[in-house]
């Protein structure tokens, strides 16, 4: 797109003041965060997908969701002076940005997988279009490359949230049970980080109009309807703080101590 | 006389001559991509090749380099293979590669040459002005019209949008029943 990238460089900011670029590395961590857990909690399903194509499917959308906070991380890092690894795995627990839904286990049952899919994926689509947007010229160019990826795994949870929704009483009856599950829950991912407002107000995240989570509620509520499903999408962040400001449930610690476990004991380990 | 060795001396005629972009082309184009049947030039994967005279006549090159998908696995051979191809060029000083995602890799990059390839390997890949990804759900994918890289019927049907690669998706001719692989339209 010649001509969007022309109006980006127009308008485009070089240098971040300070506090403009700790608030882009608290929402950049955030996602980045968010698609680390995600990742991780989906490569639990390698090997033991409902069938083999979605086995693979789930697999290689944990590899992407990886790859993205990869990518994210690297560039949070070159904010900040510091690494993807430490970012990745050598922060303290109240460092990390991800939101509850996330750091929930799906107990191995592949509808709550699957819809935590549904729900981050859905945000995850509108938050890089804002950001592909950005008065920043370097987060928008990365932004509309994941944004393009991203497309496939919202098609995809999209794809089964129906099949599901049309298919026997008992796939209706599971998609159903976990979309109650996590609806409540999934009100996590809205909440704002730190200084967004800032952000905001100077185009780096611009708002989106309709506002991001009026869209993101609609695209959901939408989608389940047309699937024979209900859905009581939550119309904001709770009240109180949650991942966004570093506090965590309690599961979080234990995935935490997993996935970090062999970079605690050599953090300088190549691959 | 007393030479100071921190100067390097003038080039002279007896030097050879300056590297030239169309040869650092000519080593990358035989750089095979690690996953697919077709060179890093062919991909279209290389945006800019820049070279910087330094005094003692060898050049350092600039290579801009654009990822197919954000963090692909092959990326890191692919930079080595590079690195050490071109730095064994005559009249190269030292080789550096830069990951960019501005202007973004897409299929439309790919060359005609590396397109014949490809679908000879039972791999196709969407024609420019094909609609981009999104906008399409999974259900009316199922019917797309991505004709098969070995009759060329259009009876196709996507099996599964995730590949042996994460650029590539897997489909199914119900004409001459074969399975062949699509690069996804990023």
């Amino acid at each position: 797109m010649p001509a969007a990238r022309a109006a980006t460089e127009d308008t485009a900011m070089t240098e971040l003041d300070d506090a403009t670029r700790h608030a882009l590395c608290d929402l950049l961590l955030a996602i980045a965060d968010d698609k680390l857990m995600l990742g991780h909690r989906n490569s639990d399903w390698t090997g033991l997908g409902p069938i083999l194509e979605e086995d693979i499917a789930f697999s290689s959308i944990a590899q992407d969701e990886i790859a993205h906070a990869q990518a994210l991380y690297e560039f949070v890092g070159r904010l900040a002076g510091t690494t993807a690894d430490a970012l990745a795995f050598g922060r303290s627990p109240d460092a990390y940005r991800c939101a509850a839904v996330v750091e929930r286990s799906d107990d191995n049952d592949w509808a709550i997988a699957l819809a935590r899919q549904l729900f981050c994926d859905h945000l995850d689509q509108l938050r890089l279009q804002r950001l592909s947007n950005s008065s920043y010229a370097p987060i928008a160019a990365l932004a509309r490359r994941l944004a393009a990826e991203e497309q496939v795994h919202v098609e995809h949870a999209d794809g089964w949230v129906r099949r599901l929704g049309s298919g026997t009483d008992e796939s209706r009856q599971r998609m159903q049970a976990a979309l109650d599950t996590l609806a409540p829950l999934s009100a996590s991912l809205l909440e704002a980080v730190a200084d967004q407002a800032t952000l905001e107000a100077n185009g780096v995240y611009p708002p989106l109009d309709p506002p991001m989570t009026a869209t993101w509620c609609a695209k959901l509520t939408t989608l389940v309807d047309d699937a024979g499903l209900h859905l009581a999408c939550p119309e904001s962040a709770p009240n109180t703080p949650g991942g966004r400001r570093g506090v965590h449930t309690p599961e979080f610690p234990s995935i935490l101590d997993e996935m970090c476990e062999v970079y605690r004991i050599e953090p300088d380990a190549a691959w | 006389m007393v030479t100071d060795p921190r100067v390097p001396r003038p080039r002279s005629r007896y030097d050879a001559p300056m590297i030239t972009t169309a040869q650092v082309e000519r080593a990358l184009a035989t750089i095979p991509d690690p996953e697919m049947p077709i060179s890093i030039t062919e991909l279209g994967i290389i945006d800019g090749i820049d070279l910087e005279p330094t005094a003692s006549g060898a050049a350092i090159v600039r290579i801009a380099l654009l990822p197919t998908f954000v963090g692909c696995p092959a990326l890191d051979m692919i930079e080595r293979q590079i690195v050490e191809k071109v730095t064994r060029l005559d009249g190269v000083e030292r080789v550096e590669v830069r990951v960019i995602y501005d202007p973004p890799w897409t299929v439309d990059r790919i060359s005609e040459s590396g397109r014949a390839s490809l679908r000879e390997h039972g791999v196709t890949v969407p024609s420019p002005g094909d609609a981009p990804a999104g906008g399409s759900t999974l259900v009316k994918l199922r019917t797309s019209a991505v004709p098969c890289p070995f009759c060329g019927s259009t009876e196709t049907h996507l099996d599964s949008a995730f590949g042996p690669t994460r650029c590539r998706s897997i489909h199914y001719c119900d004409a001459c029943r074969n399975t062949f692989e699509h690069l996804k339209r990023v």
